[in-house]
């Protein structure tokens, strides 16, 4: 006998419904407080968790079907830059720094990203916002595999991208987005939100990924310019999520606005902090530059950021608080890393270089008020230094900002010549700060800062005891070929020797 | 070339032009389509192409998969139409608009009145039964020597119809404003179209209701006034009205009248620059700060429509955000032109 069916297809906002918002109860058994316990300690006030407007409605189901086919295509490119080659049509192997440093620094951040969202899927009481947060953690895991897959038909051939996992822990400038992800991961939802949804979505992606997929691309790096897109069709949903968290928190209650406004100041300036590494890469190490970093905060952080805190505004959120810091940074906060990156390059997994004459004009003609001033006399120094066979080493240990872990490279904001260090002692220990904005935000919550993991002061420890040696072993640094200048690597080496085999007949 | 795009669950047809893309014509005749990039990569404008043929421009094939292709996707800011198009986004039905069909009128110019120096009020009567709209809603006025058409809000409630009221301010310099004020006479013969905009009141809400109009922004909230005192609409309804100075403040009596006449109307006009010796005794200030003071700072329950200066308007906002008022009980009338289609906006509202 044949059954009778309803053969109706759902509707868009039938199935949405269905499948997220109806996947939600009133708990039973236990108190919704103690079934989603961190939901309230940071004073954050919800009052209808009903008024979350989802949005975008994109179900598991579809979900899957969407992240498939995209890895498909994905890892279709990624196969065919290995069979032809890919690692042989970039510009130079120099531009391997950047890649390296993106291994190491930035897609272990990716991971952490991913654990948290999976916490938020877990801890927020509103069906809307854990569904989105579900989904957001896959991503996150999926956008550090596929970098890293990228990445791996690189390290087949160059050096420095063996140990990027031992780096994320242990190498000094992992240390400063390490610290990032740290900080929001032991935070509360709201704030992680705040941090990821807000500070890395929204603020930062766009300087970060924006410049660097354009980079690769320059570059020759089609593996990198696809994850670039395949990880950008996920990321303005990422960035709405973000948003949508911010207006939420600011309508549901306005006692949210002086917490929202404290999350807004520290993790404005945490996420500028990363950006130094960011901004490095795109001004002294892509042999094609794409636009200076000056240029990109101009588009993408005073543009797009201002059009946000216009929008902000509305509801009573003002400018971060060191957003003037930021700005009187511009011109020097990669001259003056990239100077730091190059006197501890014995300690980096990857290359530095003094910049060529093509490449001095180029930073004089993007940064005309100070480059020619304060930075181009340095690196001619540096440069007869190492003429002379005495190339410049900084074996010294710089003082490390409790907050950023950076060690303290930057200057005064209004003196490019004066080294900005602040102190301050807490329950009898002194603890050193790069900025105001580390300081103050070291003062709001120091009992969380007091007990960061710094990886530098090992090397002083046991079992390392200073040993330069043991600690290039312990952080996976193979010295002399994956440290120091990329002139005269053996990257520089093998990539001339392959070149010339793929393009000759010899 | 120019082709209907029509876009369901609303039933509103836009004009698009060849070369032009979905999300623009979309955008500009007022229909918010969800959006973020703009250039292929996102995916947030997605849409379904239920009839006609589209190209779909530079959209990334990460943003929009072969399959979604084959399934008649398309991103509505690359995608552009080859034909006439019918497509499907995800927008809520309203469950306040009435879908009204746009047609063409024929009309007569019965009256023309001077309402302060710089407005004037000319009331059409069109034939046969008129035009169906609902009260906020626009036309498009045809007018003779090559100006071509220009929109206007309509002033009176659907129930005058067949007659209908433009209030006109002149533009210095502008064409159309200029012909109407200056050579525009009683008996003209008039052709429009209409009605346009989905800026109307949300009455299936059953929240009070309040307005804020300023400059030449009255005549949508005139409109939507008349209309719900006339139908008996029992919930609270505010009016914060304001000009610079009295010889501007048109239709005062009017208001003061209904507000004498009904209970649940209250009038609030407001003047920011008329002299301090004159003897004004209403509210000195703009309309937002005169909001302000009358709720107390405090606007939750209500529904706030908004029609006047982009200043004005972009005050108001704030004053109802800090009144704890937000975007979706926020109504404002746009006419989004190129200039602002290009500025850069961040995505934190999507209608404001």
């Amino acid at each position: 006998m044949d059954m009778k069916t309803d053969k109706k297809k759902l509707g868009l906002k039938e199935k949405y419904k269905l499948l997220t918002r109806d996947l939600g109860w009133e708990t039973t058994y236990h108190t919704a407080d103690e079934v989603f316990p961190y939901v309230k300690y940071e004073g954050i006030k919800v009052h209808d968790w009903g008024k979350w407007e989802d949005p975008f409605r994109l179900t598991m189901d579809a979900y899957w079907k969407y992240q498939a086919e995209k890895e498909r295509k994905y890892y279709a490119i990624i196969d065919a830059h290995a069979q032809n080659n890919g690692h042989l049509h970039i510009t130079d192997a120099r531009y391997l720094s950047a890649l390296k440093l993106f291994v190491q620094a930035i897609s272990p951040g990716e991971y952490a990203a991913g654990k948290g969202f999976a916490r938020l899927g877990r801890e927020f009481p509103g069906v809307g916002p854990r569904v989105a947060c579900q989904m957001q953690a896959i991503d996150e895991i999926r956008h550090a595999q596929t970098q890293i897959h990228a990445m791996s038909n690189y390290n087949k051939f160059y050096n420095g991208f063996h140990a990027f996992a031992d780096a994320r822990d242990r190498m000094w400038y992992c240390s400063l987005p390490r610290s990032f992800f740290d900080d929001a991961l032991s935070a509360g939802p709201f704030e992680f939100m705040i941090a990821i949804g807000f500070s890395f979505e929204y603020v930062l992606t766009n300087l970060l990924f924006v410049p660097f997929m354009s980079g690769a691309a320059y570059n020759g790096d089609m593996a990198t310019v696809t994850f670039g897109f395949s990880a950008q069709s996920d990321e303005a949903r990422h960035m709405t999520l973000g948003l949508e968290c911010i207006k939420f928190m600011l309508e549901q209650d306005p006692d949210n606005l002086p917490i929202v406004q404290r999350w807004i100041d520290k993790w404005f300036w945490r996420g500028f902090r990363i950006l130094g590494v960011v901004g490095t890469m795109m001004d002294y190490m892509l042999p094609k530059r794409v636009m200076s970093w000056r240029e990109a905060f101009e588009i993408y952080g005073a543009g797009n950021g201002g059009a946000l805190f216009n929008d902000l505004a509305r509801y009573g959120v003002r400018l971060p608080l060191e957003w003037n810091d930021a700005v009187k940074a511009l011109d020097h906060m990669t001259h003056q890393l990239n100077l730091g990156l190059y006197q501890w390059s014995f300690g980096t997994a990857f290359h530095t270089g003094i910049p060529s004459d093509e490449d001095m004009a180029w930073l004089s003609k993007k940064y005309p008020d100070t480059f020619d001033k304060y930075y181009r006399p340095r690196w001619e120094h540096i440069k007869k230094l190492k003429e002379a066979g005495t190339p410049f080493v900084n074996t010294g240990l710089a003082k490390l900002c409790q907050v950023c872990q950076i060690p303290t490279p930057y200057t005064e904001p209004d003196d490019p010549t004066a080294l900005c260090l602040r102190e301050s002692e807490y329950k009898g220990e002194l603890y050193h700060f790069c900025s105001d904005g580390c300081q103050r935000i070291f003062h709001d919550e120091p009992e969380k800062y007091i007990q960061a993991v710094l990886p530098m002061p090992q090397l002083f420890q046991p079992p390392l005891g200073g040993d330069i040696g043991a600690w290039m072993n312990w952080v996976g640094l193979k010295n002399g070929v994956d440290n120091g200048d990329y002139d005269g690597s053996e990257d520089q080496k093998n990539f001339a020797a392959w070149r010339a085999t793929a393009t000759s007949n010899q | 070339m120019t082709y209907q795009l029509t876009i369901e669950p609303l039933g509103q047809t836009v004009a698009v032009e060849a070369g032009q893309t979905l999300l623009d014509a979309a955008l500009r005749a007022g229909v918010y389509l969800p959006h973020a990039c703009c250039h292929g990569l996102c995916a947030t404008c997605k849409v379904q192409v239920v009839e006609g043929d589209i190209e779909h421009g530079k959209a990334s094939s990460f943003a929009l998969m072969d399959f979604e292709r084959e399934e008649g996707k398309c991103l509505a800011c690359c995608a552009r139409a080859e034909s006439d198009v019918v497509i499907e986004a995800e927008i809520e039905e309203d469950p306040d608009s009435e879908n009204l069909p746009v047609s063409d009128f024929a009309g007569v110019v019965t009256a023309i009145e001077t309402l302060t120096p710089t407005i004037k009020a000319v009331r059409i009567t069109l034939d046969a039964a008129g035009m169906r709209f609902q009260a906020g809603q626009y036309i498009n006025l045809e007018l003779p020597e090559g100006i071509g058409s220009r929109a206007f809000s309509i002033a009176s409630p659907p129930a005058a119809s067949p007659e209908i009221e433009l209030n006109v301010r002149i533009v210095p310099g502008g064409q159309g404003t200029t012909y109407i004020h200056e050579q525009m006479r009683v008996g003209e013969k008039i052709r429009l179209t209409g009605p346009y905009g989905r800026f109307f009141v949300k009455k299936s809400a059953r929240t009070p209701v309040l307005f804020m109009a300023g400059g030449s922004g009255l005549s949508s909230p005139r409109s939507m006034i008349l209309d719900l005192l006339d139908e008996g609409f029992a919930l609270p309804i505010t009016l914060v009205y304001g000009q610079r100075h009295r010889g501007e403040l048109y239709d005062h009596e009017q208001f003061v009248e209904l507000a004498a006449r009904h209970a649940n109307f209250t009038y609030l006009p407001a003047l920011s620059d008329e002299p301090p010796e004159s003897d004004w005794t209403g509210f000195r200030g703009f309309v937002h700060e005169a909001a302000k003071a009358h709720f107390n700072n405090d606007f939750r329950g209500w529904k706030a429509y908004l029609c006047g200066p982009p200043q004005m308007v972009d005050a108001a906002i704030t004053a109802l955000m800090q009144g704890r008022l937000f975007e979706r009980d926020i109504y404002t009338e746009k006419f989004i032109s190129a200039a602002d289609a290009q500025q850069v906006r961040s995505p934190l509202f999507r209608s404001l």
